[in-house]
């Protein structure tokens, strides 16, 4: 059964991407995200001496504030902020820089669905235009479950409000693996079928969440192409940001 | 305390005495003349009432939004305007979350009063029952890249965001002509707000030689200079506000002079305002006309059965899928995909989603007979995202329209354009 979108889309279709890098004069790294209206612009600053109290000073700390186009921060956006740290803690590598804080800020600039996994491609753009030092990039999606148990991928805003359930799922990057026999495998699974962070909101079923996994990993792989793509180093001079 | 020594910012020596040597002698570092601006680009978002201004490389995001509330005991007529700055610190390593710092309290403080006190905004209009509700418009101002004089580019943000933003139409009703509803732009087209003037801020920047002052100080310039006053005034004559907050001492023949050289900047930036916004309300009402669009002879063969599906599909179509053969970057993890290089920049996708409407609209037309479309050309005027709907439904009949006599269909454009 076709559900039909109000844009027109197939459930399996992604809004149209865009990524601009190095777009603020003053962050060290910075990048613009945008998936079909839904916009946000991350800065990041490259690691400051220093962690805060609570943090352990063995390793280093990534801070994330979230700024939201208008209004108060409130708990959802406390919420977006402990999300986004942990799932940019588990890509960083934290042992290279110890005691220092990397600090990540995103600005919502549109929001129209799917605004996490905006976010969370944005920052991860960000970083690599800072140069720090990752494991592997990571691609955020947005699944939602129709009431008649159709998938489909990165709802709008009204699509999120409408449906039963939807879940945000953060996926690492597939592996341009330099040696093709080897591929990093953890306990016998490749790393490719690992997922990085799941957030879900509404009720569904383990079949259903199982499903959304699937199209989300199948979706992430064309997602993963097109940012190693937008990465490549650019011809253009890119000024030292040291200053 | 020494980690924040250490990662605050410092100029060194050598940079401050370059500056200032060469201001003694008329240049300034980036190459401009003593009293030029850098260049100042105004950019609109995809909503109402967002703007984001780029002066140089300071970047201010500007947005407005409104809200019912009671109004203030002692002006029951009147509509409220407030500003919130935010120094986001993603503008400068030394802008810490929280608490705004006394600049950030400054700054909101001169283009509140710049802006409110001055009485650009039409209030009165703004009320909706007196002494119960009125508009409440707010604007939140982000900082979001520090290039030195962010209070000129945001009060640019803060008037470009006035001058776009659409107020809901709201009409009494109910009993006593108590009652306030509110209707959602799809019903009723939204109203701008009435701005009476553009109170334009301008800033200098004192150096400690008595003699040499710059208009839109960048940065590093900020960094060295003695004292700094901004003036902000329109082009009336008027001058809205004028904040020296001390630093060195000027004589007054030195402000008397300032205050001419801002007349003629704030008039080539009310002129530059002023422009920007009437291309974007064009736009944006060519935006409305476009769903309806022109009589454009096209190719139909072969492609009609699938057109007619997706206008019966779907009332809202921007994106056309990808079997109409239009380029279109979707992702499709099925099908392969097109031309995502070229969504790597934003401008360009805004340049494919324009292409797409048009396309989009000439297929529209392909399935209105001719007189169908000019009834539809006939519907624009307040083309209200109804009459769109109305129109599409229309275009789902066209085969009938044909047949259908003229009077009716004559009808059709009052009510399209009611939205009912």
């Amino acid at each position: 059964m076709e559900i039909d979108r109000a844009d027109g889309r197939n459930p399996n279709q992604l809004r149209p991407l865009s990524c601009s890098r190095g777009v603020l004069n003053r962050a060290h790294g910075s990048a613009s995200w945008a998936q079909g209206n839904t916009q946000v612009l991350a800065a990041v600053y490259g690691p400051k001496a220093g962690t805060k109290k609570n943090e352990n000073p063995e390793k280093a700390s990534v801070e994330v504030i979230w700024k939201p186009k208008t209004g108060q921060i409130g708990k959802q956006e406390k919420e977006y902020e402990m999300v986004l740290k942990r799932t940019l803690q588990s890509i960083c590598i934290l042992t290279i820089h110890p005691n220092t804080t990397t600090s990540v800020i995103v600005q919502v600039v549109h929001d129209d669905g799917a605004l996490l996994p905006c976010a969370i491609n944005a920052s991860c753009a960000a970083l690599v235009d800072a140069g720090i030092p990752l494991k592997h990039l990571a691609v955020a999606i947005c699944c939602c479950l129709a009431d008649s148990g159709l998938v489909m991928l990165d709802p709008t805003k009204l699509e999120e409000e409408k449906m039963k359930a939807f879940v945000y799922l953060v996926l690492p990057n597939s592996i341009l693996s330099v040696l093709p026999e080897e591929s990093s495998s953890v306990k016998g699974e490749q790393m490719e079928q690992g997922l990085i962070t799941s957030v879900t909101h509404g009720v569904m079923s383990v079949d259903d969440y199982l499903h959304c996994l699937e199209r989300g990993r199948a979706a992430t792989s064309k997602m993963s192409d097109f940012l190693r793509r937008n990465l490549q180093p650019q011809l253009s001079s890119d000024s030292s940001k040291a200053g | 305390m020494e980690q924040r020594l250490a990662n605050t910012w410092r100029m060194t020596v050598n940079e401050k005495k370059f500056i200032e040597s060469a201001l003694v002698s008329g240049l300034r570092v980036d190459g401009r003349n003593l009293y030029d601006y850098r260049k100042l680009s105004i950019n609109f978002g995809k909503e109402d009432g967002s703007a984001e201004v780029h002066l140089g490389q300071t970047r201010v995001m500007g947005i407005a939004t409104s809200q019912l509330v009671q109004p203030y005991r002692d002006r029951p007529n009147e509509g409220t305007l407030s500003i919130f700055t935010e120094f986001s610190p993603m503008a400068d390593p030394s802008f810490e979350p929280g608490r705004p710092g006394e600049f950030a309290v400054e700054l909101g403080r001169v283009i509140d009063r710049g802006l409110r006190e001055s009485r650009a905004v039409d209030t009165e209009s703004l009320c909706v029952l007196a002494g119960k509700l009125v508009w409440a418009i707010r604007i939140d101002l982000h900082i979001l890249d520090n290039g030195g004089n962010l209070v000129d580019a945001a009060n640019v943000a803060a008037l470009a965001a006035l001058s776009t933003f659409r107020r809901p139409e709201c009409s009494l009703g109910g009993e006593n002509g108590q009652e306030v509803i509110v209707h959602p732009p799809e019903a009723r087209e939204p109203l701008p707000l009435i701005i009476h003037h553009l109170p334009i801020a301008v800033t200098f920047a004192f150096f400690s030689d008595e003699s040499t002052l710059v208009v839109d100080p960048t940065h590093q310039e900020e960094a060295v200079m003695a004292g700094r006053m901004t003036a902000t005034l329109n082009t009336n004559g008027d001058i809205c506000a004028i904040q020296k907050a001390g630093g060195e001492g000027v004589p007054q023949s030195v402000i008397m002079h300032c205050l001419r050289i801002a007349a003629t900047k704030a008039a080539d930036i009310t002129v530059k305002i002023r422009d920007t916004v009437e291309a974007y309300n064009t736009e944006r009402a060519l935006q409305k006309i476009k769903r309806h669009s022109a009589p454009v002879a096209l190719d139909v063969s072969g492609t009609v059965p699938n057109v007619r599906k997706n206008q019966v599909k779907s009332e809202d179509q921007r994106e056309v899928s990808g079997s109409v053969g239009t380029q279109v970057e979707k992702l499709k993890p099925m099908n392969e995909r097109k031309n995502s290089d070229q969504s790597n920049d934003i401008e360009e996708t805004s340049k494919f989603s324009k292409k797409q409407k048009e396309s989009q609209s000439k297929k529209s037309t392909q399935q209105a007979s001719p007189k169908g479309s000019a009834e539809e050309m006939k519907a624009i005027s307040p083309a209200t995202e109804s009459a769109k709907i109305a129109s599409q439904t229309h275009g789902e009949k066209t085969l009938k329209d044909a047949v259908k006599p003229k009077h009716k269909r004559k009808k059709k454009a009052p009510s399209a354009v009611d939205g009912s």
